[in-house]
């Protein structure tokens, strides 16, 4: 009773427990929409670790990074020179977070943060630049061919009933999951996560109780990064090693970060579930929308939830001061 | 002082082209195409203050619009031009309506949902449009046509610009940007202005997608509207900055000619010194002038000695 | 190939290049552009970035074959220039470069330029201009049919219809109780793929029971293999282009479909692109392609003239490219090509002496040494393909296996 209390005050919790109860019944009633959902969920998790970072950095800096997808890729074949160097994958891994941290950090010290206080439109723009310029030095340094890496949580699929879910697909939604918690335990009980909270919200009320805004802006960047770097080393294995892996995901990331709400860490790791499942389901079951209209699909949907919700799933209605 | 710099503008362009070889003739209409697009641009993000990273599409509808009406229909390649204004024109409303809802980042990701979707459309819907193999206009130009029509256009779309802004229109635009409250509480009304802003700037850059598709030979494909075409002209409309029309002009110039020059920037052993070489500009153009070229020429001209009571910003 | 036919063709040279003489001596008395006494300078468009990167190991490759040519004496004294630009598989940027390949750089030919589109873009162009287009980089087969109307206009590669067809023909032949699912590009390439799927397969075409087509926007191609795996197909074609080709494989075993034969187009056939679907967990045992080219990765063919010489440019002049990438071998294939044809464009090379040779290709002269054995370069006044015959290759050995050849020669022409 409490919960369904609870439930019909969040009209989106309703519509998303009422998604839930269709996929189970739907997964149980046929074997081919199981496949479809569970491989659907396994894609969207994928989606849903770039929409991470990309909600940290709007959330932080109030910025859509272009270059987040660029980014990510980058740091992965970062891991990739690491691993050829010959160090085991984690270390590797390891390794590349503390790199893209600093990457990331970096990043906003010497692009974004010349230019924030400026325009809105310049951040918007150093970022597209930013995309052209790590996708021309990665192609240049490694070339446009593929490459191995050997994934994180190897080949191996399980099988329940006609349905197979890979290892991979278990680990990539495991780590997503992980990094919203994280996130939410940085943010509320960390002093750190709450500094930077403040700095995002109030900057000029942050600045007069001593926090140093501009290094929490920078390290919401770094720590965007790192997400993106998680993002890439998990997408690895399905899109494999090459500089344009990350561009199509990014299209989705953003559909994804949009529709959960762009401040939310939860809606964009639920939106990217969402998204996932709903194109699979929609290729198999309605198909003069054809392989060439999903993407457009994909934005439709996103549009038409912004219309009733104009901040997404999980985002906050902004109240405007006169 | 500002219509004599007009004039000789004008004579310089009238006359350049048969200074320059064919192909410097088609590198410079190819700098009209996007003065007209940037210009387009300019009016619904920087002067009405909506953020628009969709204007490929209306490019993209304006071109097929060409491609298609000379294929089928044997049109004259003149005629499809403000066959072009018009069909973009509508589609720009219908695309400010749903529009009003939304705002800031919101209204950015919406345009950029168009941007992605219209060439898939083109890529589905192939009996009209030829697919993946494009289609053709059934006659080609010169470079000299190309550079007349296109500067010619140019040229109509600056002072149509320039009259829009400079009028009620104008003003009722940069009341919405600068203040959607205080604009309607004066009576301004929003749903009208911030639709047509789009309306306009979608016209012109469905000519611009005309003559861009009429300087790819007349060939009109999915692959040339890609999303990146959209962010090219938000980097030419940001590098040109607001309130000048020669800025239009430095970032037409930058979109249209920097990636062709920086594309035999020696780098070793590759040949992608084109794709780090415009990244790199972009950046630096961004980092050191914010407000584009047209603050750059605020700036200059406060500098002059005629101004001499005036501090530089 | 009668005598009548290669008279033909000769005459059909002779007067070309009469005629071109003729016109050329009428007018200025200068060599074509892109000729002097010591170079010839000829360009092409690539994707070098962008979605199609994949494909820009091609053009190093050649410059790798030119660069070993040049060191040994160039065609006929003069040194190849081969100016390589990218357009990033864009229209819009092919049409301007392939304008400054032409009026600024003054090519002699556009040489090798890839994609569809692309080449689609500059065919009216370039013929208008009467500059040669050859050995273009897509097997569509529009350049073969319409050599009467494009006429500076010639392909190089085995077109995709011809090659489905012989799949469809095999299938026919011994498979007779297939049910063929298959995976294809949703544009001309996969659907022209398909399309001569279907004509090989002719009356037997009710043998497809399922076709799934994926868009290059989409990030993987699970849901097609889904769906496919669900019709109950135990024959699965994958028409994709190389990473959606990995993955479709790579899916087909982890969603538990084990289709009794699986076959892999051309484009995506080279080896590396196998191991790499093979390193992330695909069962591609018994998968069959075909081949025109010889492959450095399969040990039975290392002793062939053609592997040794390929294997020995690429380690000297382009040493960051890997040989058991079948892509650089059909880049050195195209390029021996080219050159045979510029030694053959006449004693000053002219743009109609280039297409006449292209277009009197004798396989007792131009004995191309990167093709397969027994496979011939070919063309006369009624046939524009150089390409056309193929051999069935089946993939053994798991991930470190290699493609092995089978079977007869095929002859994929219409």
């Amino acid at each position: 009773m409490e919960i369904a209390r609870r439930l019909a005050q969040r009209p989106v919790l309703l519509v998303l427990a009422g998604g839930c109860v269709f996929l189970v019944v739907g997964s149980l009633d046929s074997s081919i929409f199981a496949q479809q959902t569970v491989a659907g969920l396994a894609q969207g998790a994928i989606f849903g670790s770039l929409a991470l970072a990309l909600v940290l950095i709007y959330r932080a800096t109030e910025v859509i990074n272009f270059a987040q997808g660029e980014m990510a890729m980058a740091t992965t074949y970062v891991a990739f020179q690491l691993t050829k160097w010959g160090l085991s994958y984690w270390a590797a891994f390891a390794i590349t977070l503390v790199v893209a941290f600093v990457f990331g950090t970096v990043v906003q010290l010497v692009f974004i943060r010349p230019v924030q206080q400026k325009s809105v439109i310049a951040v918007v723009i150093v970022t597209i630049g930013l995309f052209i310029l790590i996708d021309g030095l990665v192609t240049w340094r490694f070339s446009a061919q593929l490459q191995f890496m050997p994934a994180p949580f190897g080949n191996s699929v399980y099988h329940v009933g006609s349905v197979a879910v890979s290892r991979q697909a278990l680990g990539t939604l495991l780590v997503s999951v992980l990094s919203v918690i994280l996130l939410g335990v940085l943010f509320r009980f960390t002093k750190l996560g709450l500094s930077m909270r403040a700095a995002a919200l109030r900057p000029a009320a942050a600045r007069l109780v001593g926090i140093r805004v501009d290094w929490m802006l920078a390290i919401g960047w770094g720590l965007a990064a790192v997400l993106g770097a998680v993002a890439g080393l998990m997408t690895e294995p399905t899109q494999f090693l090459q500089p344009t892996m990350m561009q199509s995901i990014l299209l989705y990331a953003f559909a994804a970060a949009v529709l959960g709400g762009l401040e939310s860490p939860v809606g964009a790791v639920v939106g990217g579930l969402a998204l996932g499942v709903f194109l699979n389901l929609i290729g198999q079951y309605v198909g003069f929308v054809g392989a060439a209209l999903q993407l457009p699909l994909a934005f439709a949907v996103l549009l038409g939830v912004l219309l009733v919700k104009p901040n997404g799933l999980f985002g906050r209605a902004l109240v405007r001061r006169v | 002082m500002k219509a004599a710099a007009l004039a000789v503008t004008a004579v310089v362009i009238a006359v350049l082209p048969f200074e320059l070889s064919g192909y410097h003739q088609g590198l410079a209409a190819s700098v009209a195409v996007y003065v007209i697009a940037i210009l387009g641009l300019n009016i619904v993000t920087g002067y009405t203050g909506q953020i628009s990273i969709g204007h490929g599409a209306f490019m993209a509808i304006g071109g097929y619009t060409t491609a298609i009406m000379s294929h089928d229909h044997h049109t004259s390649l003149l005629a499809t031009l403000p066959l072009s204004l018009a069909i973009t024109f509508v589609c720009g409303v219908l695309v400010g309506i749903p529009a009003l809802r939304l705002s800031g980042v919101y209204l950015a990701l919406a345009t950029f949902a168009l941007a992605v979707s219209v060439p898939q459309f083109a890529l589905k819907f192939s009996k009209f449009t030829g697919g993946s193999n494009g289609i053709q206009t059934s006659k080609t130009v010169s470079h000299l046509w190309l550079y007349g029509v296109s500067w010619s256009c140019a040229a109509i779309a600056l002072a149509a610009a320039w009259l829009i802004l400079r009028g009620r229109t104008g003003r009722a635009f940069r009341a919405v940007r600068d203040s959607e409250l205080a604009a309607s509480a004066s009576g301004v009304s929003l749903a009208i202005y911030k639709t047509l802003a789009f309306g306009i700037s979608a016209a012109f850059a469905g000519v611009a997608g005309s003559l861009f598709v009429l300087a790819t030979n007349g060939f009109a494909q999915p692959n040339e509207f890609g999303v990146f075409l959209s962010l090219t002209l938000l980097i030419g409309a940001a590098v040109a900055g607001l309130g000048s029309l020669w800025g239009v002009l430095a970032g037409a110039a930058f979109v249209a000619l920097l990636p062709t020059v920086s594309q035999s920037v020696p780098l070793v052993g590759s040949a992608h010194g084109q794709d780090v070489a415009f990244g790199l500009a972009v950046i630096l153009v961004m980092l050191l002038l914010p407000t584009g070229a047209a603050g750059l020429f605020v700036r200059i001209r406060t500098l002059r000695p005629n101004n001499a009571d005036t501090t530089e910003s | 190939m009668g005598m009548n036919r290669r008279v033909l063709a000769v005459v059909a040279a002779t007067v070309f290049v009469a005629g071109a003489t003729v016109t050329a001596a009428s007018g200025a008395q200068k060599t074509d552009p892109g000729v002097t006494a010591t170079s010839i300078t000829i360009g092409g468009t690539f994707p070098l970035t962008g979605v199609a990167s994949l494909y820009s190991t091609i053009p190093l490759a050649e410059q790798a074959y030119f660069a070993y040519v040049n060191a040994h004496g160039g065609v006929n004294g003069r040194q190849i220039t081969f100016d390589v630009l990218d357009d990033q598989y864009d229209p819009s940027k092919t049409v301007p470069l392939t304008q400054q390949l032409v009026e600024q750089d003054k090519v002699f030919a556009d040489y090798g330029s890839l994609g569809t589109a692309p080449i689609l873009s500059t065919w009216g162009y370039l013929n208008q201009q009467k500059v040669p287009q050859v050995l273009v980089a897509t097997g569509d087969s529009y350049w073969g049919f319409s050599h009467k109307a494009y006429p500076w206009t010639i392909g190089f590669q085995p077109d995709y219809p011809g090659e489905s067809k012989i799949y469809g023909k095999y299938i026919q032949a011994s498979m007779p109780n297939a049910k063929i699912g298959v995976l294809y590009q949703n544009d001309a390439y996969g659907k022209n793929y398909l399309a001569g799927l279907e004509v090989g397969l002719g009356a037997g075409k009710n043998k497809i029971v399922s076709k799934q087509a994926y868009d290059v926007t989409a990030p993987n191609v699970t849901q097609q293999m889904l769906s496919l795996k669900a019709s109950g197909a135990n024959v699965f074609f994958d028409f994709a282009t190389p990473t959606a080709s990995i993955q479709a494989l790579v899916t087909a075993t982890k969603i538990g479909w084990s289709p009794t034969a699986t076959f892999v187009n051309n484009v995506s056939a080279p080896a590396t692109f196998m191991h790499l679907a093979a390193a992330n967990g695909a069962n591609i045992d018994n998968t069959i392609s075909s081949t025109y080219l010889e492959d450095a990765s399969v040990p039975s063919e290392a002793n062939l003239a053609g592997v040794k010489l390929g294997k020995a440019i690429l380690a000297q002049y382009a040493p960051k490219l890997d040989p058991t990438n079948q892509l650089n071998f059909y880049g050195l294939a195209s390029a021996w090509t080219m050159v045979y044809a510029l030694q053959n464009a006449g004693k000053t090379p002219t743009r109609a002496g280039l297409m006449a040779a292209l277009r009197s290709l004798n396989p007792a002269k131009a004995k191309n040494p990167f093709l397969y054995p027994g496979i011939q370069l070919q063309t006369s006044a009624t046939d524009a393909f150089p390409i056309e015959q193929q051999i069935l290759v089946k993939w053994g050995g798991g991930a470190t296996g290699t493609w092995t050849a089978f079977g007869k020669l095929y002859n994929g022409a219409r």
